[in-house]
Parts: C-alpha cells; sequence; structure tokens
C-alpha cells in the first residue's frame, strides 16, 4: 500500500491530524475496495409486491421452460373445456333488416346477479361497428354491447344486465346512430 | 457528503411507509456494500449479485420493523444483508474445490471474519458519503495502481489539487468512521 504522506502531500499537517488520518488511512487498506455494481444492481430494482421466493440465476432458463409447459398445458386444458358449451340456450331472437341481412340472438339462462349471456350471430351486415340495444315502445332503452363486423358472417358474445320483461324488443344499430339495421 | 441529507434511520423509516424515494437512497447509499460482503461470504459474483437484490427486498419488506432505540441504521442493515447471505448459502451449495472463491480471506477465524466484514461495510459506507469526485480520488489513489501523478493527468487536475483533495477526502471519512477509529 501506497505511503499516507505520498497521498496527501508533505504540507504541514498536525501530528494529531496526521495520526487519525494514518488510521483512516489503514482502515481503507483493510478494508479493500468496493466493489463495481453491475448493471442490473446498479439501479434500485423494483419494491417487491409481495413476499417472493428469488430462484436462483442459473435455475431461471428452467423456470422459464417449466412455466411455459405448464401456460400452454393450461391453454390447452381451458380451449377443451371452453370448447364445451355448458350453458342452456333459454330462448333464441331472430332479427331481420333490409338487404337480406339478418341475426340471431341466443339467450342464455341468466345468472343469480341477474346478467344474461347471449351470443349474436349476424349475416349479411356491412362492415362497421354496431351496437345491439332492447328497445321500449320503439325507441332505443338500453345498450346490450358493441361489436364490430368485417366479415359476413360475425358471431360475438354480450350481455343484458337487465330485467327483459321490461322491454319489447331487439335492435341492431349502427354506432353513434339511433336508425336500426337489424329489428325483431 | 450525499446529496440526500436524511439519515439512514429516517430513510429506513420513510421506506417502512412504502416511500420509493427513500428506497432508492438507502440502495445508493448501501448497495456496493452489501454486494461486497456477499462477494467476501459467498465467493461467487452470481450468488452475490442474487443475495444484494435479496437484501434489498428484505428492507423495503422489514424496513417498518426497524427501531431506532434499538441500534443503528447501518448496523439493521448490515444484519439483513447478513441473514440473506446465509439464506443464500442455505438456498445453494457453496462452490466446489473446482470452482475457487472469488474473494478469498486466507486464515481468518469466525470471529475475526465477522470484524472484517463489518469493518468493509462501515468503510465501504463511508466511502458513498463522499462526494463523487472525492470518492473516485480515493478509489483511484488507494487501488487503481496509478500514482497520484498518473491520477492528476487521468482527471486532469495539478497533483497538489488531487493531493488536497485526498486529504479532504480522508478527513471525511475519519469523521464518517469516528467509533472504528477510537
Amino acid at each position: 500500500m501506497k505511503d499516507l504522506r505520498e497521498l496527501i502531500g508533505d504540507d504541514d499537517v498536525e501530528p494529531v491530524e496526521l495520526a487519525r488520518l494514518q488510521r483512516v488511512h489503514d482502515l481503507l487498506g483493510k478494508a479493500g475496495p468496493p466493489p463495481e455494481l453491475p448493471p442490473e444492481l446498479a439501479a434500485t430494482p423494483e419494491p417487491p409486491r409481495a413476499q417472493v421466493i428469488p430462484l436462483p440465476r442459473r435455475y431461471r432458463f428452467t423456470a422459464v421452460a417449466a412455466a411455459a409447459v405448464v401456460a400452454a398445458v393450461l391453454f390447452g386444458v381451458g380451449y377443451l373445456v371452453g370448447a364445451v358449451p355448458d350453458q342452456t340456450v333459454d330462448r333464441t331472437v331472430t332479427m331481420s333488416g333490409s338487404g337480406g341481412a339478418s341475426a340471431e340472438l341466443d339467450l342464455f339462462e341468466a345468472d343469480d346477479a341477474g346478467n344474461w349471456p347471449m351470443e349474436l350471430r349476424v349475416d349479411g351486415l356491412p362492415a362497421g361497428s354496431y351496437e345491439l340495444w332492447l328497445t321500449r315502445d320503439g325507441e332505443l332503452a338500453e345498450p346490450c354491447g358493441r361489436f364490430a363486423v368485417s366479415e359476413p358472417q360475425t358471431t360475438v358474445p354480450l350481455n343484458a344486465p337487465y330485467r327483459l320483461r321490461q322491454f319489447d324488443g331487439w335492435v341492431v344499430v349502427p354506432v353513434g346512430e339511433q336508425e336500426a339495421v337489424l329489428s325483431t | 457528503m450525499s446529496a440526500d441529507s436524511r439519515t439512514d434511520a429516517e430513510l429506513l423509516r420513510l421506506v417502512g411507509t412504502g416511500d420509493r424515494f427513500a428506497f432508492e437512497e438507502i440502495h445508493r447509499r448501501y448497495a456496493r456494500s452489501v454486494l461486497g460482503i456477499a462477494l467476501r461470504r459467498l465467493g461467487d459474483r452470481e450468488r452475490a449479485e442474487d443475495v444484494t437484490q435479496d437484501t434489498f427486498a428484505s428492507v423495503w419488506r422489514s424496513a417498518r420493523r426497524y427501531d431506532p432505540a434499538r441500534g443503528a441504521a447501518a448496523s439493521w442493515l448490515y444484519t439483513v444483508a447478513r441473514n440473506a447471505i446465509v439464506d443464500g448459502l442455505r438456498r445453494t451449495p457453496p462452490p466446489t474445490v473446482d470452482d475457487p472463491p472469488e474473494v478469498v480471506s486466507p486464515g481468518l477465524g469466525p470471529d475475526d471474519a465477522v470484524e472484517a466484514d463489518w469493518l468493509a461495510w462501515r468503510v465501504h459506507r463511508a466511502l458513498e458519503t463522499l462526494p463523487e469526485q472525492e470518492r473516485s480520488l480515493v478509489e483511484l489513489a488507494y487501488w487503481s495502481g496509478l500514482s497520484q501523478s498518473e491520477i492528476a493527468d487521468y482527471v486532469n487536475v495539478p497533483l497538489g489539487t488531487v493531493k488536497t483533495r485526498t486529504r479532504s477526502a480522508l478527513r471525511r471519512l475519519a469523521d464518517e468512521l469516528d467509533e472504528e477509529l477510537r
């Protein structure tokens, strides 16, 4: 290690002060250099949101691969389960419009909260964005969802969280318009 | 001196309330100290970096339990770091003989090793309190292998200024390390 005098010069330094600096000098020698931080530690880590059990870096590839396999299996199971209809159609409503456009609306059984899951199949509507509405006395009353059409035939899931007996019909209107292109 | 004049204890109290900026300042002050003792203990850079991250995750979660009446913040942080190191040792086996430690402490018994860890912890933390200009000068003077004249050329200031700044830095360190100097 270098001599203290070599580092701070030969200017007058009180003996007491010099002894103090010498002790610091010795401590620096004993402690050795602090490590340089790698880039991933130079930035403050994101505070953890919950208790986590960190995985050693050497196992991280394995963990990512395992997570990918699990995700694929779950996706497959979800696909199979999702493909099996588990709802009973309560009723089907048909709608028609100009130019041969038509629609069928399957209403499934309502849940305990009063939500009516639906599936709307439209055929022959020009490409665009539309909304399904419930009507009362021929007027738009409550919206039941927005959907887009880009193919001649389109099927979309929708929901009507209303007491359907309060209404008397269904219509499909272009978004932002009042005029129905399909109606019951 | 750090740009943030709040004490470590004040910062820990704020970290305990979820203050992200206080956490960043604690990280800035202690990241190198934590990595330093993790390297000394684990002898493996990758594991030491993992432990450093674990330490700050623990600080974030446990800061609200820090009680200034029971000890200095630096001591509390040192304990958190050492616990993370012990956990790191439990989680992964030590390196084999064919994979020797990166940093070796030859001939140190357990007590000496603990004392050496604490000393390094305090000195490295004290370095972080220096103005950046003085800290880099000290690191160059002690650990770069350059002479003061070479350092003067490297940082492009007169030799006398390098020596004056080094002396000033050592004085600040002496103040910061007052307990260790007694």
